[in-house]
């Protein structure tokens, strides 16, 4: 008997809520969302800022607990996990794309993109060609040594993407990754997630602001008001071509 | 994470603030440097006193002048002035086996081309290899007691540094004293005397033996600077201090090698103290100076550390990270304050020898005190203990002053660190 396909779903979520206190005021940011995103889909996320979009991407992220409910990534209940578990998930298994880069400022491009096999140990040769690999992918191997302010945002953001899929994460989480680069570097950026998309299976989630962004996803997700006011399927896409 | 990646993340990010780090390094340097000059350079005093005081024997007592003892001043008239009639008097205390009187003042030699400073010791010269144990001719021979015209001189005096003009047997020297005595004789060399070096904070190397006549006549005086009492055994060397201070009061100073060595070591133990207390005090200060550094850093880089959480940091890898800085700026700054404390430490031991003047009775009464400061010298001690001292204490106060910060950095929360501007 051979073994069966892992059929379980990348994220899924059970009645999240969150809730920030400020002082003795509560905040509620998410009122009970329940998803299931499959493996291997490119899933957006929209709405109006104050919507809950980023605190969703913070909870499945594993950055944030919710107040209740369940995140499940990968069949791994995260309420299970204690920090170094969490850690550890967010190494092994997601990547992180933010609209500001979040580059560390003092080391050069494949340095960063080194850092999270850094925390896992990876001996310097093989993180080392593992990186650059990723850099030539998102064409900047001539870039590699140099630091962040010495590269436009366009070339910052293409770094950020190679550190976030240099461990092969199932599952990238992408915060406006387009938001801060021009319409040329967006095309570019998006063309190249589509493609790790379909190649190697990874699941995408991208909040956009962004509805061209947006329309190239397979499912576009709409919150509102801390809940999910609508999912939309659309046409599987092969390449975003700009606006 | 291996613990290479974590020093060399650690080393960029104190290379990323150069000037911070740079002074932060030097706090713990400055500390460091201090508490490693004191201790070797008491530690080395203590032996440099010991060995001084070894070369006397254990049944010498001295005896001087109670005013002259801290090098008092003061008129002819002031102060107990010791005489023959005191030789005699010690003379015939039991246990006592000898009394040598003694001149000591310091005067400038002068021969050929040289001029140089040196101490004129005038006293019965055929007692000489009695008192300095292993005191040896380099050449000639010693000067005959009763001849007022011979002198001995020391290796140093015969063969000065940076002078072409070297002393030879039977040349003619003359000798003018410091002071307010101002005289002035000419004297023929008998004898060279083989390097020696210090003894009871006097160098003998740099000091001009005479007889005791010839002092008497040069410094016109008939009081003796001090005595050496020699006791029969070193078990009557305490009866008889006591008999002497039971017979003198006050008057006389007696002290005995034992006393000596306590005496300098009561005083550099204080001075340790003192010192110490400020490199201790410096040290805090350059601690509380890590913990402010790394405050700032933990703060400045709120973001970065967002960052690392999102990459999948494990707090404790982020602690050791944060940790490791303040390690490196102490293993640096203990490397430096090591070297710095060992150069220090010698600069150190000069200033310290000037507390080398205790211990002998000098100059005629109304005279001020007349050996030489400089005279005593000593080399600090390092011992592997204290080097690895030196080495491990100030790492250690950097982890401790690194540990709540690095801990703070850990414990930051992810979604608000990235938020942060």
């Amino acid at each position: 008997m051979g073994l069966q396909p892992d059929t379980r779903p990348a994220v899924q979520t059970i009645d999240i809520t969150k809730v920030y206190r400020v002082g003795h005021i509560d905040y509620p940011a998410l009122k009970g969302v329940s998803l299931k995103i499959a493996k291997g889909e490119l899933v957006s996320v929209v709405g109006p800022s104050g919507s809950g979009k980023s605190t969703f991407l913070n909870l499945i992220g594993a950055l944030d607990p919710p107040t209740s409910g369940r995140v499940i990534i990968g069949g791994t209940d995260l309420k299970k996990l204690n920090e170094d578990g969490l850690a550890l998930i967010r190494n092994l298994r997601i990547g992180f794309v933010y609209q500001s880069f979040n580059l560390i400022r003092r080391l050069t491009s494949i340095e960063n993109v080194e850092m999270p096999l850094i925390a896992r140990a990876v001996p310097e040769e093989a993180r080392r060609s593992r990186s650059l690999k990723m850099l030539s992918a998102v064409g900047l191997a001539q870039k590699a040594n140099k630091r962040p302010t010495e590269l436009s945002g366009g070339e910052q953001q293409r770094v950020a993407i190679a550190r976030a899929l240099v461990t092969e994460p199932a599952l990238v989480l992408g915060d406006e990754p387009t938001g801060n680069v021009d319409s040329k570097t967006t095309q570019e950026v998006l063309n190249y997630i589509i493609q790790v998309n379909k190649t190697l299976g990874t699941t995408f989630i991208l909040v956009t602001h962004n509805p061209d962004v947006a329309s190239m996803t397979h499912r576009v997700i709409t919150f509102k008001d801390g809940l999910i006011e609508k999912e939309q399927y659309i046409q599987r896409i092969d390449s975003y071509t700009g606006p | 994470m291996l613990a290479s990646d974590i020093f060399k993340l650690a080393f960029k990010a104190l290379r990323d603030r150069k000037l911070r780090s740079f002074l932060t390094i030097l706090g713990i340097m400055i500390g460091s440097a201090i508490i490693l000059a004191l201790i070797a350079s008491s530690s080395g005093l203590s032996a440099g006193v010991q060995g001084q005081v070894s070369k006397i024997g254990a049944n010498t007592l001295t005896v001087s002048s109670a005013r002259q003892f801290f090098g008092g001043g003061g008129g002819s008239t002031q102060g107990y002035q010791l005489s023959q009639q005191d030789v005699s008097t010690i003379k015939s205390f039991q246990g006592v086996s000898d009394v040598i009187p003694y001149y000591s003042q310091r005067a400038t030699i002068s021969y050929g081309g040289n001029s140089i400073e040196g101490e004129l010791i005038g006293l019965d010269t055929s007692a000489l290899s009695t008192m300095y144990k292993g005191l040896s001719l380099y050449s000639g021979s010693m000067p005959d007691p009763y001849d007022p015209s011979a002198a001995a001189v020391g290796y140093s005096i015969a063969f000065p540094t940076g002078s072409s003009d070297q002393l030879t047997l039977n040349q003619m020297i003359s000798i003018t004293l410091g002071g307010s005595t101002g005289g002035s004789l000419t004297f023929l060399v008998k004898g060279v005397f083989s390097e020696y070096g210090s003894v009871l904070f006097s160098n003998i190397d740099d000091t001009i033996f005479i007889s005791l006549q010839s002092a008497q006549i040069l410094l016109k005086t008939q009081y003796f600077s001090g005595l050496y009492v020699m006791t029969n055994s070193a078990g009557d060397v305490t009866t008889v201090q006591q008999k002497i201070e039971n017979y003198y009061g006050t008057q006389v100073r007696v002290m005995n090698a034992g006393s000596m060595v306590s005496s300098v070591e009561s005083i550099t133990s204080q001075l340790t103290v003192f010192l110490g207390s400020i490199g201790a005090v410096s040290l805090f200060v350059a601690a509380v100076g890590i913990t402010n550094t790394m405050f700032v850093s933990v703060m400045e880089r709120t973001r970065e550390i967002g960052i690392l959480k999102a990459l999948g940091y494990k707090p404790k890898q982020i602690m050791a990270m944060f940790l490791s800085e303040a390690v490196l700026s102490g293993v640096v700054g203990a490397v430096g304050g090591t070297i710095l404390g060992y150069v220090l430490s010698f600069i150190l031991g000069g200033s310290l020898s000037m507390f080398g003047g205790f211990g002998m009775g000098g100059g005629p009464p109304g005279q001020a005190r007349s050996t030489s400061a400089s005279s005593t010298t000593f080399t600090p001690v390092f011992t592997p203990e204290l080097i690895a001292f030196s080495l491990l204490f100030p790492i250690g106060i950097a982890v401790l002053a690194g540990l709540y910060p690095a801990w703070r950095a850990s414990r930051m929360n992810a979604v608000v660190a990235l938020k942060y501007e």
